[in-house]
């Protein structure tokens, strides 16, 4: 069991890229901490710094309060679960399984006694004397996992383990991937670009962007206050709405002039941004205390079932705005609409992106 | 590519026999040689059948010295066997461990390394010959096995080749096996060695292939008889002795030459098929 900390971590590359900014994170013991970005944002880098893959430029990495930045990656006593899964194409699952542990000198019987109890774990007792290349794609996501549970390790690393799975299996193994956590406790950092997979396994996320840590905190609060205006449009799909609007006395002014009510905070005149969620727009018949109501036409709709997405046009406005309606609501293209929203739901973004907080702001930090 | 024509059909294979034939013949015109006395040899045109002087023929030569060349055909193959093994188990090594090095290591001048081991493609032996004798000779090395098998023991082909496959095999093995704890030395004799199989196979006859066949080399630093191969053997066969050419001795010679470098290729040709039909990748 352990615990993980990342202080002030810099990677700089010999051709002069920065990779990483300094991150500085930490990790409970048995905690799921998944990093979310888009590709290219670091995260790849910053879990193959902790793995030992690359090295560190700035900054410590610190396993237990054991500072680790110079131990080679067999020493951290991590494992690592590739995208592609890297598993020895010549080696049988069993044999795969069991070569951390021969290197390591453990004793014949034990690594039998290990490999074996892996793989009853993971539905693999059967698979044993397979070749990698005669199993489908979920079973050698298995044998990854099972490389890395087998080891017993400190801390588990993710790549990205489910994008090579078509979607059903993906949905299957994130729920599996997310019982065996919590079931061996294993501290573990998991990296993906899916954020729907982040959402679903993370106690905390971790958002990233061009090298920096964006937002840090429990994957419902950054939902809801996203801290940027990045997070929020990373985070939940379809993205937020976002409608440019001007500060004024009584809150903020739209292109089109409608007015929306907001508490005081930016001085007059200064730009802004104005995020909603889509199933934060509802009818203007049902609510009472609206912020502001909205008259839109409804130009293409996207029934999902349970709910329809209805695209949306707002008379001076170049953006859609999306609205998620129930599945029995009974619009049709070209309709009007009048949507409303509570100041409870809004989000207000300065021209830097950054969250301009229209309550107590509920703070987290990734320390 | 396949055309649905019948006689384009026939006109090919009819091409491929043709070839087959012609590819053949110089083979079986040394192979029914060899069951021919001298005599026969010397009174009738060539024969394409077989002579009534085979089983002597072989068992005159496998049973002693012969031609006055002082040594006897077995010490011939065995010279020649040690001298082809020898060059391409060397030529293996040293091209496996310098193209691992180029490949997966990061060192100060990688590149040029790689590139003057390229370069040396340009050197055939030949060029180089009479200063590599100086240096054989300098060494004492005339007329020994590592005379014959030291200075042809680096490849810059192998090299390449063997670096053109580790390129291929994907970096996130090397970063498996490193969390795996695989120190550089169990990386190759678990994963890269087992991964490079069929093309170890694949190099190994081409070398043993080259290194039996090895002409001008041997005859420049062997004179003592006890280190003469059985391709320069045939050579001196031709002309050691003072009357006829003993063709029946020449051609049974030839024919036994041939046998090792078939029994390499067939022997490893399971292990291409193998490659070919389940591959590791």
């Amino acid at each position: 069991m352990a615990t993980l900390r990342l202080n002030g971590i810099h990677k700089r590359y010999p051709n002069g890229i920065t990779a990483l900014h300094g991150i500085d994170l930490s990790v409970a013991d048995g905690e799921l901490i998944v990093v979310v970005g888009p590709s290219g944002c670091g995260k790849s880098t910053l879990l193959r710094t902790v793995a030992g893959l690359e090295s560190i430029s700035d900054g410590e990495l610190m396993i237990n309060e054991q500072r680790v930045n110079a131990l080679e990656p067999a020493e951290r006593d991590i494992a690592m679960v590739f995208q592609n899964y890297a598993l020895y194409p010549h080696m049988s699952v069993f044999d795969n399984m069991a070569y951390a542990l021969k290197n390591r000198g453990t004793p014949k019987d034990e690594i039998r006694r290990r490999v074996t109890d892996t793989a009853r774990l993971l539905d693999l007792a059967e698979l044993l004397d397979r070749r990698p290349r005669h199993l489908s794609g979920g079973q050698r996501q298995r044998v990854a996992m099972g490389r890395a549970i087998v080891r017993e390790p400190q801390v588990f690393l993710f790549d990205e383990p489910l994008s090579n799975l078509d979607a059903k299996l993906r949905v299957q193994m994130r729920l599996e991937i997310r019982r065996l956590q919590k079931r061996l406790g294993i501290t573990s950092v998991y990296v993906t670009h899916d954020q729907v997979e982040a959402m679903t396994l993370a106690d905390r996320l971790v958002v990233m962007n061009g090298g920096h840590v964006e937002q840090c905190g429990t994957p419902m609060m950054l939902y809801a206050q996203p801290a940027t205006r990045f997070v929020a449009s990373f985070l939940g799909s379809p993205a937020m709405n976002f409608l440019p609007v001007t500060a004024h006395r009584d809150g903020v002014v739209l292109p089109n002039g409608v007015e929306v009510a907001l508490p005081d905070m930016l001085s007059e005149g200064r730009a802004a941004t104005l995020g909603i969620r889509p199933e934060h727009l509802v009818e203007a018949t049902s609510m009472a205390d609206a912020a502001a109501v909205l008259d839109v036409t409804v130009e293409m709709l996207e029934p999902l079932g349970a709910d329809t997405l209805a695209y949306t046009r707002l008379p001076g406005l170049e953006e859609w705005l999306v609205v998620r309606l129930d599945g029995a609501h009974a619009a049709r293209e070209g309709q009007r609409l009048s949507l409303a929203f509570a100041v409870a739901h809004c989000h207000v973004f300065d021209s830097q992106g950054a969250r301009v907080p229209l309550a107590e702001p509920e703070t987290q930090a990734c320390q | 590519m396949q055309y649905r024509r019948p006689g384009l059909d026939r006109l090919s294979h009819a091409l491929l026999a043709l070839c087959c034939l012609l590819f053949l013949l110089p083979v079986w015109l040394a192979f029914t040689a060899s069951t021919h006395t001298l005599g026969a040899l010397y009174s009738q045109t060539a024969s394409l059948w077989f002579g009534e002087a085979g089983w002597d023929n072989y068992r005159h030569l496998l049973s002693g010295s012969f031609g006055g060349l002082g040594t006897d055909v077995l010490t011939l193959l065995i010279n020649s066997t040690i001298m082809a093994l020898g060059i391409a188990i060397g030529k293996i090594a040293i091209s496996v461990l310098a193209a691992y090095a180029i490949v997966f290591f990061r060192f100060p001048f990688r590149r040029l390394c790689f590139w003057l081991i390229f370069i040396t493609l340009m050197l055939p032996v030949e060029v180089r010959i009479l200063p590599t004798f100086e240096v054989v000779a300098d060494l004492g090395l005339l007329d020994s096995y590592a005379g014959l098998i030291l200075p042809l023991i680096a490849s810059a082909t192998a090299t390449f080749l063997m670096r053109q496959f580790f390129l291929t095999v994907p970096p996130e093995l090397v970063e498996a096996a490193r969390i795996d704890g695989a120190g550089p030395w169990r990386f190759l004799r678990d994963i890269l060695l087992p991964l490079s199989k069929t093309n170890l196979a694949a190099l190994f006859v081409i070398m043993f292939l080259y290194g039996w066949n090895q002409y001008l080399w041997p005859l420049l630093i062997t004179n003592d008889a006890d280190y003469l191969t059985i391709v320069v053997s045939l050579k001196r066969l031709l002309t050691s002795t003072d009357g006829l050419v003993p063709w029946q001795n020449v051609t049974t010679t030839a024919v036994l030459a041939m046998l090792p470098p078939v029994a390499v290729i067939l022997l490893m040709q399971r292990y291409f098929v193998k490659g070919l039909v389940d591959s590791e990748k």
